[in-house]
C-alpha cells in the first residue's frame, strides 16, 4: 500500500497573512506593540512526518491488489508479466493521437494476445507524452492516444469493458535524453494487465 | 492591477526614477550563514516589490543608531532590521525604515521557528509595499502549492512560500499531481491521484488531515479552478475516453457537462461567475476558447500563436502559453502572451524555454507561471504594470503543476 504522509505544519502558516494588519506606527515608536504571528506549535493539526490514513477506498484499491499478489501462485504471477512482456508499445507522431499505418500491425498482435493468452485479465492502456509542456492539454492528448488504441482494439473484436484509460502527460518518461529519438519513444501508449 | 493603464502595453520603468534603498543589518544573535541568508531574502523581496532601486551591499550597523551610516547617507530609504532569538527558539525582528535619514517606519514580527523566516521577510517588504502606498501585493503571503515529479509515476505534492525558499512536502509517496487550492483562505486543497484504477479527485482539509474522494473518471480528471466562493470546480474528466470540461458542484455533488466537442476541451477557468475561457482543438490545434456556462455558443479568443495549451483569465486580459515553434526535431520554445478582450495588443511575457501553467494572483497584479529551461525548473513572477519578471528555481525534481 502506499503511504501518504500529511503534515499539517504548514497549516500554521496560514495564519501569517493576519500579522500586518496593524497600520503603522510612526511616531510612537515605544508603543508599537510586537506582531505576534501564531504559534506554530500550537497550530499543529498533526505531528511533522505523522502517517494519515488513507481512506477506505484507497486501502481497498491496494488490498486487493496486494490479496491478489498473495493468493496467486507463482506460476500464474510470471505468466500475467510474462503475456505483458509480449504486448506491444504503440508509438505517436509530435502533438497527434492517430494511429499510424506501421503501428496498425503492432495493435493487431496486441489484439490478438488480448483475446487469447491475455483474455484473463483486464487491459490498462497507459497513454504518455513527451517533455513539450506538462499541462492538461498534454495530459489530454495521451489520453486521446490510449483512446484510439482502445478504438482499435475493440475493431479488432476486444471486448470494451474490459479496457480502462489513463493518461499519464510527461510524468512517466520511458527516456530521458533531449534527443529527437528519446522523445519519439515517450510519445506512446503502454500496455499493463489489470488481474 | 490598475485599470487605469492597458496592462498589454509595456511599461518600460527607467531604473534610475526608482528610489534608491539599502539594508542594514543590526541583528546580534544568529551565525553569520544565517545572517546573510535573511539579508539575501529581504534583497529579493524589496526588489520584488519593484518600488525600490535596491542596494545589495551587507552592512552591519547598531539599531539605536540615529543616524544611517555614512554609506547609506546619500540614499533615499535605509531598512534596518534586527534579528534576536526570543523564548522556545523563536525569531524576533524589529525593523525600521528611515527617508532622508529621519525614522518613518518602526515594526517587530515574531514567530515560533527560525526555518519560516522567508514569510517574515514576505511580510515586511508587503508592510512596507503598503507604507509606500503603492497597489498591493497581498500575493506575496500567500502560498503556493505545487506538485514535483522525482521519478517516473512519482510525485510530491509540496506546500511553499512564493520564492520556493520554504518547502513542506504534504502529500509523498505515490502519483499525485494538478494540486488546487480549494479556497481563498489555502487550508484545503484538490489533488488527482493516478494511483487508483482509475484517476480520482481527491480533497484534502488540511487542518483535519483528513482525505475524501471526490469523484472519479477514466483517462483523466483535474480540477482546473474553483469558483470565487468555492462553491463550483472545473473540471476536465473524460467519461468515455473524451477529455471535455465539466461543471461540479461542490454542495450538491452534481456535475453538468460543459463541452461536447469529440476533440479536446480542457483547462477551464472562470472568467467571472456566468462564463468560462477554456483550451480546446476544435480548429485543428490547441487554442484559447470562451464560453458562456450553459450555452452552447463558443467564441475563439486568441488569434496569435500556432498552438495555444494553456491560459489563465483576470477580468479582461487573458494570459495564455503558445508554441513558437513547431518543431519534431528540435527543442521548442513557449512563452506565455497577454492579451486584452477589449483592444487588439499583445504583449510577449517571456523570451527562453518551456514557460506554462500561467496563473493570475487574485487580484490581477502578478501572473505566477513554471518555467522549464535547460534542466532548470523555476516558478516565475511576472509583475504586469512594472515590466519585470522574476525567477525562483527549484533545487531538484521538476514543477508538473501549481496553484497560489
Amino acid at each position: 500500500m502506499k503511504s501518504i504522509v500529511l503534515s499539517g505544519v504548514v497549516a500554521s502558516l496560514l495564519f501569517f497573512s493576519g500579522c500586518s494588519d496593524k497600520s503603522p506606527a510612526v511616531d510612537e515608536m515605544a508603543q508599537v506593540p510586537t506582531q505576534e504571528v501564531k504559534a506554530v506549535e500550537t497550530e499543529t493539526v498533526s505531528s511533522e512526518n505523522s502517517v494519515v490514513n488513507a481512506t477506505s477506498e484507497d486501502i481497498a484499491v491496494s488490498d486487493s491488489s496486494s490479496s491478489e499478489s498473495v493468493s496467486n501462485n507463482t506460476d500464474s504471477q510470471l505468466s500475467m508479466s510474462d503475456i505483458e512482456s509480449t504486448l506491444t508499445t504503440v508509438y505517436f507522431d509530435f502533438d497527434k493521437f492517430n494511429i499510424k499505418p506501421e503501428m496498425q500491425s503492432n495493435i493487431s498482435t496486441d489484439a490478438k494476445i488480448v483475446t487469447s493468452s491475455a483474455s484473463a485479465y483486464n487491459i490498462k492502456l497507459e497513454g504518455n507524452c513527451d517533455e513539450w509542456g506538462s499541462d492538461e492539454y498534454n495530459f489530454a492528448l495521451g489520453l486521446k492516444r490510449a483512446d484510439s488504441v482502445k478504438k482499435s482494439l475493440t475493431a479488432e473484436g476486444v471486448d470494451a469493458s474490459r479496457i480502462v484509460m489513463v493518461s499519464y502527460g510527461e510524468s512517466n518518461p520511458a527516456c530521458n535524453d533531449k534527443t529527437q529519438e528519446c522523445w519519439s519513444k515517450n510519445r506512446r501508449v503502454d500496455f499493463s494487465l489489470l488481474p | 492591477m490598475s485599470y487605469a493603464t492597458d496592462s498589454t502595453i509595456e511599461v518600460i520603468k527607467k531604473v534610475e526614477a526608482l528610489p534608491s534603498l539599502s539594508i542594514e543589518d543590526s541583528s546580534v544573535d544568529y551565525n553569520d550563514t544565517f545572517k546573510l541568508e535573511f539579508f539575501k531574502t529581504l534583497v529579493a523581496d524589496m526588489n520584488v516589490i519593484s518600488i525600490f532601486n535596491v542596494d545589495r551591499h551587507y552592512r552591519l550597523v547598531k539599531y539605536e543608531d540615529t543616524n544611517v551610516i555614512v554609506e547609506n547617507k546619500d540614499v533615499n530609504y535605509v531598512l534596518r532590521y534586527k534579528m534576536s532569538e526570543g523564548d522556545g527558539s523563536s525569531l524576533n525582528i524589529s525593523i525600521k525604515l528611515f527617508k532622508a535619514g529621519e525614522e518613518v517606519l518602526a515594526k517587530n514580527y515574531k514567530v515560533n521557528r527560525q526555518d519560516i523566516f522567508m514569510f517574515v521577510s514576505h511580510t515586511i517588504a508587503y508592510d512596507i509595499n503598503e507604507f509606500m502606498g503603492e497597489s498591493s501585493v497581498e500575493w506575496m503571503k500567500r502560498k503556493v502549492i505545487f506538485s514535483r515529479i522525482v521519478a517516473p509515476k512519482k510525485s510530491e505534492i509540496v506546500i511553499s512560500d512564493y520564492t520556493l525558499s520554504y518547502q513542506h512536502a504534504i502529500i509523498k509517496g505515490g502519483f499525485n499531481v494538478f494540486p488546487k487550492w480549494a479556497n481563498k483562505e489555502q487550508n484545503s486543497f484538490y489533488y488527482t491521484t493516478l494511483d487508483t484504477e482509475k484517476p480520482t479527485l481527491k480533497f484534502v482539509d488540511i487542518k483535519t488531515a483528513q482525505i475524501q474522494s471526490v469523484i472519479s473518471s477514466d483517462g483523466m480528471i483535474v480540477c482546473s479552478d474553483v469558483s470565487e466562493n468555492a462553491d463550483k470546480l472545473l473540471l476536465t474528466m473524460a467519461i468515455d475516453g473524451q477529455p471535455d470540461i465539466y461543471i461540479y458542484d461542490v454542495n450538491t455533488k452534481q456535475y453538468v457537462r460543459e463541452t461536447k466537442y469529440k476533440g479536446i476541451d480542457v483547462g477551464a477557468h472562470f472568467k467571472d461567475k456566468d462564463s468560462i475561457v477554456f483550451i480546446s482543438d476544435r480548429l485543428g490545434s490547441p487554442n484559447v476558447f470562451f464560453k458562456k456556462i450553459g450555452k452552447e455558443e463558443v467564441d475563439q479568443m486568441v488569434y496569435y500563436g500556432l498552438n495555444n495549451s494553456a491560459c489563465s483569465a483576470h477580468g479582461q486580459y487573458i494570459v495564455y502559453k503558445a508554441r513558437e515553434s513547431s518543431n519534431v526535431f528540435s527543442k521548442n520554445t513557449f512563452n506565455l502572451h497577454l492579451i486584452s478582450t477589449e483592444t487588439d495588443f499583445i504583449r510577449r511575457l517571456t523570451a527562453t524555454g518551456v514557460n506554462e501553467f500561467p496563473k493570475f494572483s487574485d487580484d490581477g497584479d502578478a501572473i505566477l507561471f513554471i518555467k522549464n529551461y535547460k534542466a532548470q525548473s523555476s516558478i516565475g513572477i511576472i509583475r504586469l504594470n512594472h515590466n519585470k519578471n522574476y525567477l525562483f528555481p527549484l533545487k531538484y525534481g521538476k514543477l508538473q503543476a501549481m496553484d497560489w
